[in-house]
């Protein structure tokens, strides 16, 4: 695949003393689903601004489509942006607000056609004569992307999509909007704060902080094997821990617990991830604790999440956050609050931070 | 059962200042538009007459009088003119000073406004006065012209129609920028780039996004210069000509100085009819029009 389709190089911007971007590098793949996922004041927006055309970088280029679009009006890129509120025009129907970027080319037979071919794919034919006012958020955020894709836009910019509607709309929507980026095979590139979305929508996403790229990676890798403290925290629940060389192995003063790992460190101490789906939690009747990768703990707080049951064990000087799958509706394999258990893990499943 | 009260009351204030202000005024106006004229104070007489047995006095030869003379015809049409060339320039220059302050951040957009009302602390009179200073054949501008070797004598810039329009659209304008920016304060910028991002230059998103939307902004600019201009006495009088007569000039005459105060009245009232009727009408439909397309 082409991963020079889109080119993001050297970006850098300040908003007077504000330094926003710093020296941002990006390569995104013709047709993919690109995740721009960072708290706010992380430089996403901006950032998704200036590919948009609505900020000017103080320095890089943006290269789309081996077409530098750097200095290019909003109207001269061949580009679309979906704002966050919509930006619908209220003084126009819906017909009127998805013709309105070809009305200029087309006649208005083909105008006729193409509203009704994207009202189709989005199924809002039937609301073409409503005024915006009279649309929930959902047909809004429809109407939004069919003013969009209409224009067949070499690359779909999206503000945070979802933001607008509620939960249960929302996920449903996640997956409109995968399926239908799969079928036109437009390039994506999208900006949330939700960690959740961006995993759930994105082929691959980039983590951003204080206008610097952190990681850019596919969500699992990023889940997996995230490098840095921030992201590793930033996505999903984490359990960071502190170890240390001592003699064969590592060990962690809060936990009092060996750790053996499968490679070499260069550092004597270190910080690792243990995500807690990768804890495996166990009746202390069972077993005894094993000298490494293992303890036992106290069960301090437990929610039933369905699915899954959350546990909060205190060892020592910490809580650890064990998800523990619920295979069997028997509640025996619940464990009840203030019960000992043994966790292990694999060593494979220790994760190591690198800064 | 107090706040009720009070409530209905609130509701209906402005009625009551209508009333007050607007139609009792009005009814007094026609009562003596339509009563004949002599020598005497008050230069009418009354319409109802006691003396020998009840006896209506009245006359609508005033009516005639004004309509059948091009001379009041005609400065009302003036005024109409000079009203509708005013608002155009107010608003030329207004809409894009109230969308520049409208848009721009909030410490400069402060200071933006205070400068647009300052005008208003000082007297209106001194204002135009000091545009007859700026004006006059050995005014300012007329002397730098001249040192600049623009011109080699002084240019007529005062007592004509153009010195008129520049005095009125100057006076007025914070009229037209007040409302306009209170309207436009609301403009969703988002709207704007979204219509650049589907394509259109910044002329067409003009054309197409902003002025759609600021309908009611410039309705309500256009109307506040619009109403007054028509009756506008002063400026027509310190700064204009004797070329072309005006509606305010004329009724002024003919109260103060020809003490014709039931053919003054007639005329008052004949004006205020031919301009409030069609704004109410334009209003009634603009209301429905602007509720149909919910802006």
């Amino acid at each position: 695949m082409d991963n020079n389709f889109l080119v993001i190089e050297n970006i850098s911007k300040s908003f007077g003393d504000n330094k926003v971007l710093e020296n941002i590098n990006l390569n995104i793949s013709k047709s993919e689903f690109f995740g721009l996922l960072g708290s706010s004041g992380s430089g996403k927006t901006t950032l998704l601004r200036i590919l948009g055309g609505f900020e000017k970088p103080d320095t890089g280029r943006v290269i789309l489509d081996g077409m530098d679009i750097t200095n290019l009006e909003p109207f001269d890129r061949p580009l679309n942006y979906m704002f966050q509120s919509y930006a619908l025009f209220p003084h126009l129907n819906v017909f009127n607000n998805l013709a309105f970027g070809i009305k200029e080319n087309f006649t208005q037979k083909e105008i006729e056609i193409n509203v009704r071919n994207i009202a189709e794919l989005l199924s809002i034919e039937h609301l073409l004569n409503r005024r915006i006012k009279q649309l929930s958020g959902g047909e809004q955020q429809r109407v939004a992307l069919g003013r969009c894709l209409i224009k067949k836009p070499k690359l779909l910019l999206l503000d945070e999509p979802l933001a607008a509607l509620d939960k249960k709309l929302r996920s449903k929507t996640q997956l409109e909007l995968t399926t239908l980026q799969k079928k036109l095979k437009i390039t994506f590139v999208f900006v949330t704060h939700d960690q959740e979305e961006a995993m759930s929508l994105s082929d691959r996403m980039a983590i951003m902080k204080n206008g610097l790229i952190l990681e850019c990676s596919s969500p699992e890798e990023i889940y997996e094997n995230p490098k840095s403290l921030y992201t590793a925290n930033f996505i999903g629940i984490a359990n960071i821990i502190e170890i240390y060389k001592k003699d064969e192995n590592f060990y962690s003063d809060d936990l009092g617990v060996n750790f053996k790992l499968n490679k070499e460190l260069k550092n004597t101490k270190t910080n690792i991830l243990l995500r807690p789906e990768k804890i495996k939690i166990q009746s202390i009747n069972n077993l005894k604790t094993s000298s490494f990768n293992s303890f036992s703990g106290e069960i301090l707080e437990k929610s039933y999440l369905g699915s899954f049951t959350r546990y909060e064990i205190k060892i020592k000087n910490m809580i650890i956050s064990v998800l523990d799958q619920n295979f069997n509706s028997n509640s025996n394999y619940n464990f009840p609050k203030g019960e000992k258990v043994i966790c292990s893990w694999e060593s494979e499943s220790i994760k190591v931070l690198e800064d | 059962m107090k706040n009720k009260l009070f409530e209905k009351y609130f509701v209906f204030s402005p009625y009551f200042w209508l009333v007050l202000f607007f139609f009792i005024p009005l009814a007094i106006i026609f009562k003596i538009s339509i009563s004949v004229s002599e020598w005497g104070m008050p230069p009418y007489q009354d319409i109802f007459l006691f003396d020998n047995g009840f006896k209506i006095n009245t006359t609508f030869e005033n009516y005639v009088y004004i309509f059948s003379d091009y001379y009041y015809i005609g400065s009302f049409v003036n005024s109409l003119i000079l009203a509708l060339i005013s608002t155009f320039f107010c608003l030329l220059i207004g809409f894009p000073l109230a969308f520049y302050i409208a848009t721009s951040n909030i410490r400069l957009r402060n200071i933006l406004l205070v400068l647009v009302i300052i005008p208003f602390w000082s007297s209106f009179l001194l204002r135009v006065y000091a545009w007859k200073i700026i004006l006059q054949n050995n005014g300012i501008l007329n002397v730098i012209l001249l040192n600049l070797g623009i011109t080699s004598e002084p240019l007529q810039l005062l007592y004509n129609q153009y010195a008129v329009i520049m005095g009125i659209v100057y006076t007025y304008l914070p009229l037209m920028i007040l409302p306009l920016y209170g309207y436009l304060n609301k403009f969703d910028l988002n709207l704007i780039e979204a219509s650049k991002d589907l394509g259109l230059n910044r002329i067409k998103t003009f054309f197409k996004v902003i002025l759609p939307l600021s309908v009611p902004g410039i309705v309500a600019g256009s109307l506040l210069v619009f109403i007054p201009v028509v009756g506008e006495f002063i400026i027509p009088e310190m700064l204009g000509g004797s070329d072309r007569l005006y509606y305010g000039k004329i009724l002024w005459e003919e109260f103060f100085v020809n003490r014709n105060w039931p053919g003054a009245s007639a005329l008052a009232f004949s004006g205020i009819i031919i301009l409030v009727l069609p704004i109410v009408i334009f209003q009634i439909l603009y209301s429905r029009w602007s509720q149909k397309n919910e802006i």
